[in-house]
Formats: structure tokens, C-alpha cells, sequence
């Protein structure tokens, strides 16, 4: 099939620059934390985490198998989906991600993804090309849990890293030590994310593949396609750390080395074992709710139900709103070649757009590391009680 | 159909292993404050992220961990255990982690 190979080429050079995109936002994810306690310089701690997302993204390719053999069907009565779709889907999912971005609202390029999908395979070929089963027991449903699980994870993990660790006011208690763990622990996070999120963009290139008749239907991804995934989320992570360099000046909310270590241990957790399972979720989301979750873990804290609307509107939104995306460039795209092309100049003034604005210098804090810094100050924690008296020091100096 | 048992496997797994981990890393540190080895961490050199400590400041809590140190009523044998079974815990905790990225990689145990 001669005449399919330009725009399978171009549906995985579109995947690519996603994936890329996606590495390029995550950087903050993984590495924000141990930068802003200083556990890693942020040189240091971008490198890592672009070597880690590169080796998480050869570890599994279960998600990948979730994308491309699960939620679209193209199963029996011949492939449904045909490479424009998943072409229009891209492009939906593009368009959502950068009017979030723009707009300060916290959402996931994953369900992007997955809601341009979907959308694009429902105008394209009918609602009955989605297998809804999937999508519910592995998209939508983990999408909601997965960060309730982090989250109350987290809360315990704290309190045991608190409890443990506690002694008498006033005596050294040795929890900077937690700085150094840190170090660990958020090379943990960036494995994950390249595990998880370097997968979808394999899922979407073996589904293009398959559509187009170059794979059987059902088989996993290549290994051409692995490698050119994990090499595009390394490198966009690594781009990526430029931005976080320079946020360090406009200040972070303040996270604790015990906390953020409960927290990003628990992230790690959770998105492991969910890639182990399939699912596809949202690191960014899972990230928050372990940051929210160690927030309350913590003494004397209480949630700003303001905020928490907002991230959790953020959530629920992204999957319906890039699926009418990407319904509206399948639809244009069921023109024939010329809406293709129309579908290809919006992308690309889209992406031109994406990559001006974030080269632009006025790099806010509001731009930037938004959605896990939001989730930390989701929750509010008093500051200690009261300061030690001389009479608590003196017994404790024994 | 939908595989509940599924999101019980994952909550329970990263209940498991996020707690094991923080649970052994926590205890060595908190054996090592015992032993009166108190990790102190150097001032962090990014202004706004963190509060800066200044070397003043530093110093001062240098010298209050090494008066905790010496005011430790442990006997030096205890202490030593304490600091044996704080790097075993680190061990421990790194042994875990190690274990299970193996349990992660299918290439590993097929």
C-alpha cells in the first residue's frame, strides 16, 4: 500500500513530536522535588531523569499493548481504523494539550491521547469501534483511581516516615537525611513515567502500523518503535529541564525532604504497578495526588477545597473535551486529502505556537510546573506549633 | 468485563512497597540519630525554592547535633549496633527497590 505511507509517516512523525512534548512537560514531574530541597543540582537531576525515562521505556510494553490492541477494536470484520483517524485524533489530543497549557488548567496528556482517540474513531468510523469495556476498566477507571490510590498511599507513607522518625522537641531528628533518599526516589518517578507514558506513543505508532497492514492485528510493538519513542520522551525531558532551571527563582511550594520522599516513592509505586497491569494513566495525576495525599499526612493540615476543584475539574474535563477535538479533525479529515492537509496546517501552527510560547522568556511560574505545585498547595499545613522553650531544651539536652 | 480484583492488586502493591521502602529507610535514619551519626544536610544554594539557612545557622545546628551526640546515653557498643543495623536497613531498602524493578521487567525472569 504505496498511497498509505505518507501519511503513516506523518502520523508517526505527529507521535513523536507528542511524545517528545510529553517528556518536555514531565521533566517537572519527577525532578521538581528533589531540586527545590536541594537534593540534586538541577543539571544533575535533568540528566538522570532523561537516562531513566530512556531505560523506563524498554522495561514493558504492556500499556503499549492496552493502546494498540485494546481500545480501538480492529478485530474481526477487517481494521476499522484507518491511519487518518489516528492522524485527526493526534492533532485533537495536540490542540487540547497546548489550550490547557495556555489556560494554566491542569490536565494529562495522556488522557488527551486517549480522549483525541477516541473521539476521531467514533466520528470516523462509529461508535461501535470503540470497545468501551476497555476504556472503562482501563483508561477511565484507573484515571480515577490511580490517584486516589497514590494519594491515600502517600498519606500513609508519610505518616510512617514521620512517626518513625519522631523524637523528643527540640532534638536533632535527622530527617534531612530524607534529601539524600530524594535522590532516589525521584529517579524512581522518572523510570516510571518513561515506562508508562513513553508506551502510549508505542501504542499509537503499532496501532498506525496495524491500520495501515504492515503488523498483524494484536501484535506488540517493534523494536524500531520502542527505541524511537524512548529516545523521543529522553530527549524532550532533557530539553524540558532548561524551563525548571529557571523556575527555581520564582519559588516552589515548600515540601519537606520526609515528605517528598513518602511521595514520590508512593508515585513510583503506583505507576509501576499499574503499567505491570496495563493501564494507561496519567503520571501528572498520580504525581499530584501523592503530593496532595503527603500534604495531609502531615500535622496540622487542612485542604483548600478551591484548589482541589480546580485540579480535579481538570481531570474529569480533558478526556470528553479532547475527544470533541478530535472528532472535529477526523471530521475534517473524512473530507479526503484536502482536509488531511487542513488538519496538518492546524496542527502545525498549533505546534509552532506551543514551541513560541515556550520560548518566549516570560517563563511564569503559573506556566510552569503547575499542575504538581497546585497539588501541593492544595493543602494547607500550619507551621510547627510552637518553638521549643528553654525548659524543653534543657531536658532534652540529657 | 471490568476486572475490579485488578485495582485491588495495584492499591495493594503500591500500598506494600511504597510503605516497606519509606518504612526502612526512615528506620535508618532514625537508627543512625540514635547512634549519633545525624545526617545533617549542607545549606541548599537555591534562593526562593527552599528556605536558605545561613552558614550562622548552620553551624549552630552543627554544634546542637554534636551536644545531642554527646550527651547520647547509649554505651559506644549499643551505638555501634545502632549504626550496623541503620546501613543494614539501607540495604535493606535499596535490595527492595532493586528487587523490584526485577519483579517489573518481564526480560529478566522468563
Amino acid at each position: 500500500m504505496p498511497d498509505f505511507s505518507l501519511i503513516i509517516v506523518l502520523v508517526i512523525a505527529l507521535a513523536l513530536i507528542f511524545d517528545f512534548t510529553n517528556g518536555f512537560h514531565d521533566t517537572a514531574n519527577a525532578m521538581a522535588t528533589p531540586i527545590a530541597t536541594g537534593a540534586m543540582k538541577p543539571k544533575v537531576a535533568v540528566g538522570v531523569a532523561a537516562i531513566l525515562n530512556l531505560v523506563g521505556a524498554f522495561l514493558s510494553t504492556e500499556v503499549a499493548r492496552t493502546v494498540s490492541g485494546g481500545i480501538i477494536k480492529e478485530g474481526d470484520g477487517g481494521v476499522l481504523i484507518t491511519p487518518e483517524l489516528i492522524f485527526a485524533g493526534l492533532i485533537g489530543a495536540i490542540v487540547w494539550n497546548l489550550v490547557t497549557w495556555l489556560m494554566g488548567l491542569p490536565s494529562s496528556s495522556s488522557h488527551a491521547l486517549f480522549g483525541g482517540l477516541i473521539g476521531a474513531a467514533i466520528i470516523g468510523v462509529g461508535s461501535a469501534a470503540v470497545d468501551y469495556n476497555v476504556v472503562a476498566s482501563k483508561v477511565i477507571l484507573p484515571a480515577l483511581i490511580a490517584p486516589l490510590i497514590a494519594g491515600s498511599v502517600a498519606l500513609i507513607a508519610t505518616r510512617l516516615a514521620y512517626l518513625i522518625t519522631r523524637r523528643d522537641v527540640g532534638k536533632p531528628d535527622g530527617r534531612g537525611g530524607f534529601r539524600y533518599a530524594q535522590i532516589f526516589s525521584s529517579s524512581l518517578v522518572a523510570l516510571a513515567h518513561g515506562t508508562n507514558d513513553a508506551q502510549k506513543t508505542m501504542g499509537v505508532i503499532t496501532l498506525t502500523l496495524i491500520a495501515g497492514g504492515f503488523q498483524a492485528v494484536g501484535s506488540g510493538p517493534t523494536f524500531w518503535v520502542i527505541a524511537a519513542c524512548a529516545l523521543a520522551i529522553a530527549i524532550g525531558t532533557y530539553t524540558g529541564g532548561w524551563r525548571i532551571i529557571r523556575t527555581m527563582g520564582t519559588g516552589l511550594t515548600e515540601i519537606k525532604p520526609a515528605q517528598g520522599f513518602a511521595a514520590e516513592t508512593s508515585t513510583a509505586a503506583t505507576i509501576l504497578a499499574s503499567s505491570q497491569l496495563g493501564f494507561a494513566l496519567s503520571t501528572t495525576q498520580v504525581a499530584s495526588g501523592s503530593v496532595i495525599g503527603s500534604g495531609l499526612g502531615r500535622r496540622g493540615s487542612t485542604i483548600r477545597w478551591s484548589m482541589a476543584g480546580r485540579i480535579v475539574l481538570g481531570w474529569v474535563l480533558t478526556l470528553p473535551a479532547s475527544a470533541i477535538m478530535g472528532a472535529f479533525a477526523a471530521g475534517l479529515a473524512q473530507l479526503g486529502p484536502i482536509g488531511i492537509v487542513l488538519d496538518m496546517v492546524i496542527g502545525t501552527i498549533v505546534i509552532m505556537a506551543l514551541f513560541r510560547w515556550s520560548r518566549r522568556n516570560r517563563v511564569t511560574h503559573n506556566t510552569l510546573l503547575n499542575d504538581i505545585d497546585d497539588a501541593g498547595r492544595v493543602v494547607n499545613i500550619q507551621k510547627t506549633p510552637r518553638r521549643p522553650t528553654r525548659r524543653d531544651r534543657k531536658k532534652v539536652s540529657l | 468485563m471490568i476486572d475490579w480484583s485488578a485495582f485491588l492488586v495495584v492499591s495493594g502493591a503500591s500500598l506494600f512497597s511504597a510503605a516497606l521502602l519509606v518504612s526502612l529507610y526512615s528506620f535508618g535514619l532514625r537508627l543512625l540519630t540514635t547512634a549519633g551519626r545525624i545526617p545533617l544536610v549542607e545549606p541548599a544554594e537555591f534562593t526562593g525554592a527552599i528556605t536558605v539557612r545561613s552558614p550562622k545557622k548552620a553551624a549552630k545546628e552543627v554544634k546542637r547535633a554534636r551536644k545531642a551526640a554527646a550527651a547520647n546515653p547509649l554505651t559506644p557498643g549499643v551505638k555501634r549496633l545502632a549504626l550496623y543495623a541503620g546501613y543494614a536497613c539501607f540495604v535493606l531498602c535499596g535490595v527492595a527497590v532493586l528487587y523490584g524493578v526485577y519483579l517489573i521487567v518481564p526480560a529478566l525472569h522468563r
